[in-house]
């Protein structure tokens, strides 16, 4: 299906934002590689999974548009208490479901589909596997659970030095709780 | 960016290309270059769409009639084209399509969700890329502030260039021809939670901005862009700095308005015969708690009459004072003229959030009429005869209750609205037939729960949602199209639709055309709205239809692909579009 052949042309602005940003992410993932955290495999299922959708990649969650979604900074959910609420969400609220199988055949909070009824939690975008389940809980103990506001590092941590996102976080000083310097 | 070009090795293909060419005629040359006054002239260019809504007036009405009530029933689809952009970002899990192709001279040029550009040959009856010049947003620095989805609602035409906007703030300039990028500039900032999901507006030779971010803490703005020295000519804030008049309508001791909201991210129009930009300004932040931000809160929920030249105010009209509902103001203003007592009317008629469709004097920003046009109007027993405001508005009041048994607020935590906050009209254009006098609105027929949460001046944070509590959706939303007698300010028809209405209208002069988010794209008779035709494309449409002609031959396109942020936020109040998928598509339909 070979209909098109393309060419790239010339050096554009974007094609040299596009070439700074490769060869900074390059380094990064450089780095991270270096000193390995045992709890990777767990940020990936969080980005997988989309928690990032609604409890933000740093966890905080917040209200707004979708309502409130739980701050897992401040959870004291226990590690079996995170993994069973991503296995099975929680009932007649939005945080969906992730486990093959939740509620059938699968018992959650000792329910079937046909006790839970009108209360099952929403179906999670991507099902995620008991080791991916466990992974996640323990990104979240390791890096969120209990941290205060999030910093430039914990950012750059999730995302990588060059991105964006994490910009605001390195100006900390400047956002002043009034909200005075905003928007301006 | 992108440029295709055709594999030679393809011989039957590049056969077709090269009739195709033939077809087509020459490429662009001079004679295409989009100047003011072909813009001004717009609907002297029957067969094309030249801007985004159509015309300056925001009618978007074509007068292209071989689709019409006798022959609609044969309408087929011509051809289709599959684009990109659905991937996600940020907080969201894919882009959707909201955007209205613009069509000049049988060329088309659309963009998907993330800004990507594509411009298609449509001679000879199907559709070929010429090229797509790909702006590589940022998908986490700007998806992460997006308030309701990927959504990028397309393109303008000036000189030979093709200007349009990023999600991540930019204004780019792309070469009509080769799909180049010409030049770019920051025009908003994602770090201060602003996006960009409208359509430029050019007018002269400047380009005009709207942005979103009012759920975000963000103070909105409209910026012209001199296309020609790519210098900001002017931005007018639409939350007054201290010292300007209207900035005593925030009472408050917190410095409310810095964070006042007022988004302006639907295209507006204009009127040459004044030089004045009339544009549409959303709700105030934080949205549901307003008592954080007592007094009336201008210019949120406002349109704004602008000098084009200048960006100077010249006049503003409020319809929700101190809005507790999330009722914003930032759909199109369409420009019509009606005959009137003391000689003809000109009007500025805008379908709002709050229910109420209103009619205000576009030389004065004085009231004319309003009506409600959705069925169920909960928060004001209707609108006073002479102002124009709800009745229950009381001036001397610092934190409006309207009808205080429903508004949510501190006391109240927890209150069923209708409409819901989506409003009874959201983003998706009007359209305006004026040889029949009727307005067509896209309806949400909708109640919804709010929960207020009191803000606080600590949860203000750059990036973070800054809303005041939330809404959930314990009802059914179904929709409907309303078509208004102008000269009457009279509901003139209504047909309900099962679902709301999430991608607006097209006028021409016997039909009317929409789409629905379970996949249905119809077309109504234009005086009864008795559906005439329809055709179900499979996807969710959230963009409106448009005509165009080419080789002499009419056409019907729209773009089709689960757009804005309906599937995560409202879903439950529609649950059967839980199965329409995301996707990213291109319908063309002919005789």
């Amino acid at each position: 299906m070979n209909f098109f052949s393309r060419s790239f042309r010339t050096g554009t602005f974007v094609m040299n934002l596009v070439a700074v940003s490769l060869v900074t992410s390059g380094v990064a993932q450089g780095q991270s590689a270096a000193t390995p955290d045992p709890t990777d495999p767990g940020k990936a299922v969080f980005k997988r999974a989309n928690c990032m959708g609604c409890h933000k990649w740093h966890g905080n969650g917040g209200g707004g548009y979708g309502g409130d979604a739980l701050s897992l900074r401040k959870t004291e959910l226990a590690r079996e208490q995170i993994v069973e609420t991503v296995g099975c969400g929680r009932p007649a609220t939005g945080m969906p479901f992730f486990l093959r199988g939740a509620y059938d055949p699968v018992k959650c909070y000792d329910m079937l589909r046909q006790d839970v009824a009108n209360n099952i939690p929403p179906e999670g975008a991507t099902f995620l596997r008991q080791n991916d389940i466990e992974a996640v809980a323990d990104y979240v103990l390791a890096h969120i659970k209990g941290k205060g506001e999030p910093t430039y590092d914990d950012c750059i941590s999730f995302f990588s030095a060059d991105s964006r996102v994490c910009s605001i976080y390195k100006a900390e000083p400047t956002a002043s709780p009034d909200g005075a310097g905003k928007g301006q | 960016m992108k440029r295709f070009r055709f594999d030679r090795k393809t011989h039957l293909l590049a056969g077709a290309v090269a009739l195709a060419a033939v077809v087509g005629g020459p490429p662009a040359k001079a004679a295409d270059e989009v100047t003011h006054d072909r813009l001004l002239n717009a609907d002297k260019e029957t067969g094309n769409w030249l801007l985004h809504h159509k015309n300056f007036s925001a009618h978007r009405f074509s007068g292209l009639k071989d689709i019409n009530r006798d022959t609609v029933k044969n309408l087929k689809v011509a051809w289709t084209m599959h684009l990109g952009g659905v991937e996600g970002g940020g907080i969201w899990t894919h882009g959707g399509l909201e955007g209205t192709p613009i069509v000049e001279n049988g060329f088309m040029y659309v963009t998907d969700g993330w800004g990507s550009v594509y411009k298609i040959d449509t001679h000879g009856g199907r559709g070929v890329l010429m090229w797509k010049m790909d702006p590589k947003t940022d998908h986490d620095w700007a998806g992460a502030v997006a308030c309701c989805g990927v959504d990028n609602r397309g393109v303008a035409l000036w000189g030979n260039l093709v200007i349009s906007h990023t999600l991540d703030g930019r204004l780019i300039a792309t070469n009509k021809e080769n799909g180049q990028v010409a030049w770019q500039r920051k025009v908003a900032d994602p770090d201060k939670g602003e996006v960009v999901t409208g359509a430029p507006l050019v007018v002269k030779n400047m380009a005009i901005t709207g942005v979103a971010g009012a759920e975000y803490g963000i103070r909105g703005w409209i910026a012209a862009t001199d296309l020609s020295t790519q210098k900001e000519v002017w931005r007018t804030h639409t939350i007054p700095a201290k010292g300007e008049p209207g900035h005593e309508t925030w009472k408050d001791d917190k410095n409310a308005a810095a964070a006042g909201g007022g988004s302006t991210w639907v295209t507006g129009s204009y009127d040459p015969a004044t030089n004045t930009i009339i544009w549409g300004v959303g709700n105030p932040g934080p949205d549901w708690d307003n008592e954080y931000r007592p007094g009336d809160n201008l210019y949120t929920d406002s349109s704004l009459a602008l000098d084009a030249d200048t960006g100077k105010i010249k006049w503003h009209y409020q319809h929700t004072p101190n809005d507790p509902y999330d009722y914003d103001s930032v759909a199109e203003n369409v420009l019509v003229d009606v005959p009137g007592p003391n000689g003809p009317l000109k009007l500025a008629l805008e379908a709002d959030r709050n229910g109420f469709a209103y009619a205000i004097d576009r030389t004065t920003g004085k009231f004319i009429w309003g009506l409600p046009f959705v069925k169920k109007v909960t928060w004001t027993k209707g609108l006073d005869a002479e102002s124009g405001k709800p009745v229950e508005y009381d001036p001397n009041k610092q934190v409006q209750r309207y009808n205080a048994a429903v508004t949510p607020h501190r006391e109240n935590k927890v209150a069923d609205i209708c409409p819901g906050n989506m409003g009874g009209k959201n983003w998706p254009p009007t359209a305006y037939n004026p040889e029949l006098k009727l307005w067509y609105i896209p309806v949400i027929e909708s109640c919804n729960r709010i929960t207020v949460e009191e803000s606080k001046q600590d949860k203000l944070k750059a990036r973070e949602f800054w809303t005041g509590g939330g809404p959930s959706q314990p009802f059914r939303i179904t929709g409907s199209v309303a078509a208004v007698d102008v000269t009457t300010g009279k509901l003139a028809g209504k047909m309900e639709t099962p679902f709301p209405m999430l991608g607006g209208m097209l006028a021409t002069p016997d039909l009317v055309f929409t789409g629905q988010p379970s996949g249905q794209v119809m077309a109504l008779d234009a005086k009864t709205l008795e559906k005439r035709w329809e055709f179900n494309t499979g996807g969710g449409v959230s963009a409106p239809p448009i005509s165009f002609a080419v080789d002499g031959k009419q056409y019907i396109a729209i773009l089709v692909g689960l757009g804005g942020a309906w599937d995560k936020w409202f879903i439950d109040a529609t649950p059967e579009l839980k199965n329409i998928q995301p996707g990213s598509m291109l319908y063309v339909f002919a005789l």
